[in-house]
């Protein structure tokens, strides 16, 4: 079923790409191929494949991940939107608050989000954001942004 | 003999003090990544490739380190199989079958001691087999011309896809979806801008340790999410830490013979260790004769995957370095960083670049000797790291993630497209989609276009070019060969199917 969808959305999605590929032209060109066949034959083999995914019926045999992997039950998409969102947020806080508290807030609510207890998460936050910043940006040399903390450095 | 005074240039710069040291933090940080469960060589190389590149690490000494860490990866997942019955990867899912009931018998120490010996020694032939070989295809492969490239790059994929076993058609179409990928960004060679929605994130095309990360590290977060439940406990290596001759002698053989079939597997493009590993426990499985205990802790059914695991990652390193063309999803990653450095692969770079190719295979050699030195004294070390919790670990594996995309370009708009890349992935991970294919499409795909425009070029838009030599004639038969392999395996496997109820009939 899920399967299917997904061969539906693929379709979809290189008909659409497709159509944006089609006005690919090199204002002019030196070469017999220009920069458009080659997607669009990929978007040929690709939609080919989904056709095939939406044909085929998922194979009677029982799929090796789910076994011992949880069902995907309404709990556990919960759980995973809401990391996802935590991800978006930390994304876009990572220039605006600069890395130590945007990585502190992440850090924490992620250990929670693993069940760590509020202490551990907290302890976990602070320590990951402070470590890996002084690990990467005064060790390493990884320019890391310093945002509202910015202040603190001169 | 040439051969000799390069591997001797080899050893010179790879047992420079600094490339030593190199060497040393690369197999410590894989074996710790490929101890943690869910993080496999993939992330740890890729993890890698912006630090090294901020560090400003010179380009062999770069490579030396993504190869101790790709090594140590191997070696560190067979020690949470054996302990735990969790393999790190799938490369280590055949290591539990045996490894796990040892342990359990209280020969833990026994079972980690001469796994490491087997990844040994099959490092070691596979490494012998790279010097051998290596320069040999290099040589052969200075006659390839752009049509030959494609047309060995559709093999590649091909070859993937056949060797998929019970999925060719999501593996194919995941190769697709890598390909297509790597047309995202101006079009190099007539400046158009393919795919970018207007945005000026995309206009240099998707990075590959976007990819990479979001792939990998993203979705690997998201299913540990459902794994939080569970805690495991580590059976306690006690007792005897070391084989002993008896017990090293009884599985020289297989080591012996795993390790040439691993490194075989492991230069076909796409087998990779997984498939060296089940293929060589099968067939040691029914080698073995007399006192067969093959699933309840033989050492020989350790010892198989094990050899064949490392030597089939020493192994994947010759099409990488003498082709270009990645023969596993980790030197897919190795061929990135590559390109990173301005270097392109290829049998011309065992003529410009030699220092570079002979240090990375003489520090495979320094690796593994450091791997075995190190590994077995501080398995006490290493088993303590398996019991952190994932509320302490997943963090952290999130924050480093995120450095390491925002490293590349130094900004935001990376880390929300790996976020994306990582929701998809993680969809495309439900519903068994082989995410490993898509990043072989995305590192070959550039390459395929620009081969293939390159070819028609030549013969000016007339396709005959790509049928017009022996060596394409070969490998288009080789082709063929790989596309009839599974439809022919899925038409055996129904015609069983058919005869079975008969049989039960009768």
């Amino acid at each position: 079923m899920y399967q299917r969808i997904f061969g539906l959305v693929l379709l979809l999605i290189c008909i659409g790409l497709a159509i944006v590929a089609w006005d690919y032209h090199a204002p002019f060109s030196y070469e017999p191929v220009g920069p458009r066949s080659y997607p669009l034959l990929l978007l040929l083999l690709m939609g080919l494949g989904a056709i095939y995914l939406i044909a085929t019926k998922p194979a009677g045999v029982h799929e090796p991940a789910d076994e011992h992997d949880h069902p995907l039950d309404r709990h556990m998409l919960i759980k995973v939107a809401t990391c996802v969102v935590v991800l978006t947020i930390y994304a876009a806080l990572f220039e605006l608050l600069g890395f130590i508290p945007a990585a502190m807030l992440f850090g924490i609510v992620m250990s929670r989000l693993y069940d760590g207890t509020w202490l551990a998460s907290v302890i976990s936050g602070v320590v990951l954001a402070v470590g890996l910043y002084l690990l990467f940006d005064k060790a390493l040399d990884v320019p890391l942004p310093l945002g509202i903390l910015a202040g603190l450095e001169n | 003999m040439d051969t000799f005074s390069y591997l001797g240039q080899g050893f010179g710069v790879a047992l420079s003090p600094y490339n030593l040291f190199t060497a040393l933090c690369g197999t410590l940080i894989g074996t710790v990544v490929g101890l943690l469960p869910g993080l496999g060589p993939i992330n740890g190389v890729a993890l890698l490739i912006p630090i090294a590149f901020a560090l400003g690490l010179p380009p062999e000494s770069a490579l030396i380190l993504l190869a101790a860490v790709y090594l140590g990866c191997e070696y560190g997942g067979r020690i949470s199989s054996i302990l735990l019955n969790i393999p790190g990867e799938a490369s280590a899912v055949m290591t539990t079958l045996d490894g796990y009931p040892l342990a359990r018998q209280g020969k833990a120490g026994v079972a980690l001691s001469i796994s490491a010996w087997s990844s040994f020694l099959g490092g070691f032939i596979a490494t012998c087999g790279v010097v051998i070989f290596a320069p040999l295809l290099a040589k052969w492969a200075v006659a390839f011309g752009p049509a030959e490239y494609f047309v060995l790059m559709v093999f590649a994929i091909v070859c993937l896809a056949g060797m998929a076993g019970n999925r060719p058609m999501k593996t194919a179409i995941a190769c697709c979806i890598g390909l297509f990928l790597s047309c995202v960004g101006i079009d190099s060679n007539s400046g158009v801008y393919r795919f970018t929605f207007g945005s000026l994130g995309l206009a240099d095309g998707i990075q590959f340790v976007v990819l990479v990360l979001g792939l990998f590290s993203v979705s690997e977060i998201l299913v540990l999410l459902e794994r939080t439940h569970r805690g495991q406990k580590a059976i306690e290596a006690s007792g005897r830490m070391l084989f002993n001759l008896k017990e090293g002698a009884f599985v020289l053989a297989t080591n012996l013979r795993s390790g040439a079939l691993g490194f075989g597997l492991g230069i076909l493009p796409g087998a990779g260790a997984t498939l060296a590993s089940a293929v060589a426990y099968m067939s040691e499985k029914r080698l073995a004769h007399k006192d067969n205990r093959f699933g309840n802790g033989d050492l020989r059914g350790l010892a198989a995957p094990e050899t064949a695991n490392s030597a089939s990652a020493c192994g994947s390193m010759v099409p990488m370095l003498t082709l270009g063309v990645p023969g596993s999803g980790t030197t897919a990653v190795m061929l990135g960083a590559l390109t990173l450095y301005n270097i392109t692969p290829g049998p011309l770079l065992f003529q410009n670049q030699p220092d570079i190719v002979w240090g990375l295979i003489a520090s495979l050699f320094v690796a593994n000797v450091m791997l075995i030195v190190m590994n077995v004294p501080m398995i006490k070390v290493f088993t303590k790291i398996l019991a952190v919790p994932y509320w302490a670990l997943v963090p952290a594996i999130a924050i480093i993630t995120s450095i390491g995309v925002y490293a590349v370009h130094a900004t935001t708009f990376d880390l929300f497209l790996m976020i994306i890349i990582g929701v998809v992935g993680y969809i495309l991970r439900k519903l068994d989609f082989p995410l490993s294919a898509i990043l072989l499409g995305f590192i070959l795909g550039g390459l395929m276009e620009q081969n293939l425009r390159r070819a028609l070029s030549i013969s000016d838009g007339n396709l005959g070019i790509l049928f017009a030599s022996p060596i394409t004639w070969g490998v288009w038969v080789l082709i063929a060969a790989m596309i009839l392999l599974p439809i022919y395996r899925s038409w055996r496997n129904s015609v069983k199917r058919a005869d079975r109820p008969a049989a039960a009939d009768a």
